[in-house]
């Protein structure tokens, strides 16, 4: 994925987009760039949900350092 | 019986505790009650007999303490109704109430020899501890702490307090990692024992370990299993529900009984009665983001192609609208083009007309006019006509004068006249010499007088009139 973005900033985006083109605030020539940004958040969602990008090892450095 | 050394009664040690047993036998014949804090439970399990440490506390500090001996099968009877009564075992650090005899013996001394334990002091004990900790909690104003945090939405990266063989946490995973949707989590196991005093220790250890870390995961899940309802005193404690209320992430807890909730339990940000309804609570989180997710990718759908289609009909309409309006427009431009050139044309039959009655009056002025004109000049001539002939013979009289003047003149310069008045022409080749330039001696002239012509011929030629 080409963008950082949490899940939830990426949820709450994709939320809004959808009560604007509901509400009808979304012209025609919006259309097409909401539609777009709508699909890459429901991308990001859906692989925020399939996957975890922990790194174990650093935080097994991070204890080994503290304690 | 006692010796008599250096003139002294002298009894033998035995003898001493033989005395102290057979006085303390008579004088304690009946068990009694006696309440006591268990320090130390010390059970030997190869004997099964245990040896508690019994002792009174004031103000944290020991007051009295005695050895007791809880023989195998009164701690069997013991243990068992702690374990109904409390879902506990008889375990150290515990108030009890308990019927006791005194024993003496000559070899271990002193001691209490406990019959038998009352289970219900003990738990009304554990209540207290139980209410003393919410109390405390509450007057420090941390019992909702943990409970106000915000889980995150997808809560995928826990960290998990559990025994790795215990049944609880494979529940746990089975259900969290062989989900048919595909959730992934990121789980990392802090191991702690779930149960008994040692637990305490354990997992407020563990909870200080994840805070370092804290910001690598979502929640902590406290998960407990396969321990039935035994061994949950240690989630009353004050220690460890502050350390869990306290926590920077939210706490969850599926630790597995079907007893009243502990503190830890009640603090923590939710608790699930087990492992397995503690996994289902997060794939239901997973779920709250996944499903309207999915909604809104069917509404985007949906709706964007509403809107395409209804800016088509807007279009298609709109290009109906534009073509009825421009036939009409055309039709009337046609039709008013009709009109005009209707109107041009009965102008110009008006004009043409109106031309046609005033060419006709020209035409008859004209002719009017020139026969006005024609009978003027008509006129006009016959008065000319008359003077001409009034004026005529004189004309003629003068024209003959004039004319009978240029005859005499004309006779006047004829050679004949010329001729006769003297003069003579010389010819050379027949041609009237004018010049003496082309005469030369020899020439033959001829001179033509009046009367006749002489031929001569040239003797000399005198030039010297020439340049004169």
């Amino acid at each position: 994925m080409s963008e950082k973005i949490s899940y939830t900033e990426a949820f709450e985006e994709l939320q809004l987009i959808v009560s604007e083109i509901e509400q009808g605030e979304i012209s025609v020539d919006d259309l097409s760039d909401k539609v777009k940004r709508a699909a890459l958040l429901i991308k990001i969602c859906k692989t925020k949900l399939s996957t975890t990008e922990e790194d174990v090892s650093k935080i097994l450095k991070e204890l080994e350092s503290e304690e | 019986m006692p010796k008599q050394i250096h003139d002294k009664n002298v009894f033998s040690l035995l003898e001493v505790t033989k005395s102290i047993q057979k006085t303390l036998s008579e004088r304690y014949k009946n068990a009694f009650w006696v309440m006591a804090e268990m320090n130390k439970l010390n059970h030997y399990k190869h004997s099964g007999h245990c040896y508690p440490e019994l002792v009174e506390k004031q103000d944290g500090k020991v007051i009295a303490q005695l050895k007791s001996i809880l023989w195998k099968t009164d701690y069997l009877n013991a243990n068992d109704k702690f374990l109904k009564i409390l879902k506990e075992p008889l375990k150290d650090g515990i108030k009890i109430l308990f019927l006791a005899k005194i024993c003496f013996d000559p070899g271990y001394g002193l001691a209490l020899n406990i019959l038998e334990i009352d289970p219900h002091y003990t738990l009304g004990d554990l209540e207290r501890e139980k209410k003393e900790t919410i109390q405390k909690l509450q007057t420090e104003g941390i019992y909702d702490q943990n409970k106000t945090l915000n889980l995150p939405l997808l809560p995928q990266r826990l960290a998990i307090i559990s025994v790795e063989t215990s049944k609880g946490f494979a529940d746990f995973m089975k259900v969290i990692e062989e989900n048919s949707w595909n959730y992934k989590f990121f789980t990392f196991l802090f191991p702690a024992l779930l149960q008994g005093e040692k637990a305490i220790e354990d997992i407020i250890r563990q909870l200080r370990r994840i805070k370092i870390v804290a910001s690598h995961f979502d929640a902590v899940a406290i998960i407990r299993g396969g321990g039935g309802d035994v061994g949950l005193s240690c989630y009353n404690n004050y220690l460890l529900a502050k350390e869990i209320a306290l926590f920077p992430i939210p706490v969850l807890t599926g630790i597995g009984h079907a007893t009243n909730e502990t503190v830890a339990e009640m603090i923590s940000f939710s608790n699930q009665i087990t492992p397995t309804k503690l996994a289902e609570f997060l794939l239901q989180k997973f779920h709250n983001f996944s499903i309207p997710v999915q909604k809104a990718e069917d509404k985007i759908k949906d709706k964007s192609l509403r809107m395409i289609m209804d800016e088509k009909t807007r279009f298609h309409s709109a290009s109906r609208l534009f073509r009825s309006v421009a036939n009409n427009s055309i039709n009337q431009f046609k039709n008013d083009i009709v009109n005009e050139s209707k109107a041009l044309s009965h102008h110009s039959y008006y004009i043409l007309k109106k031309e046609n009655i005033c060419l006709k009056t020209l035409t008859a002025d004209l002719r009017k006019d020139t026969k006005v004109h024609f009978r003027q000049s008509s006129l006009l001539l016959t008065q000319n006509k008359r003077e001409i002939a009034k004026r005529l013979p004189g004309i003629i009289e003068s024209k003959t004068k004039e004319l009978k003047n240029i005859e005499k003149n004309i006779n006047n310069m004829s050679p004949e006249s010329v001729l006769k008045r003297g003069y003579s022409i010389t010819l050379l080749n027949g041609k009237a010499l004018k010049s003496i330039d082309k005469l030369k001696k020899g020439d033959v002239i001829q001179t033509r007088v009046l009367g006749g012509v002489i031929d001569s011929t040239i003797k000399s030629i005198d030039q010297s009139d020439k340049d004169e």
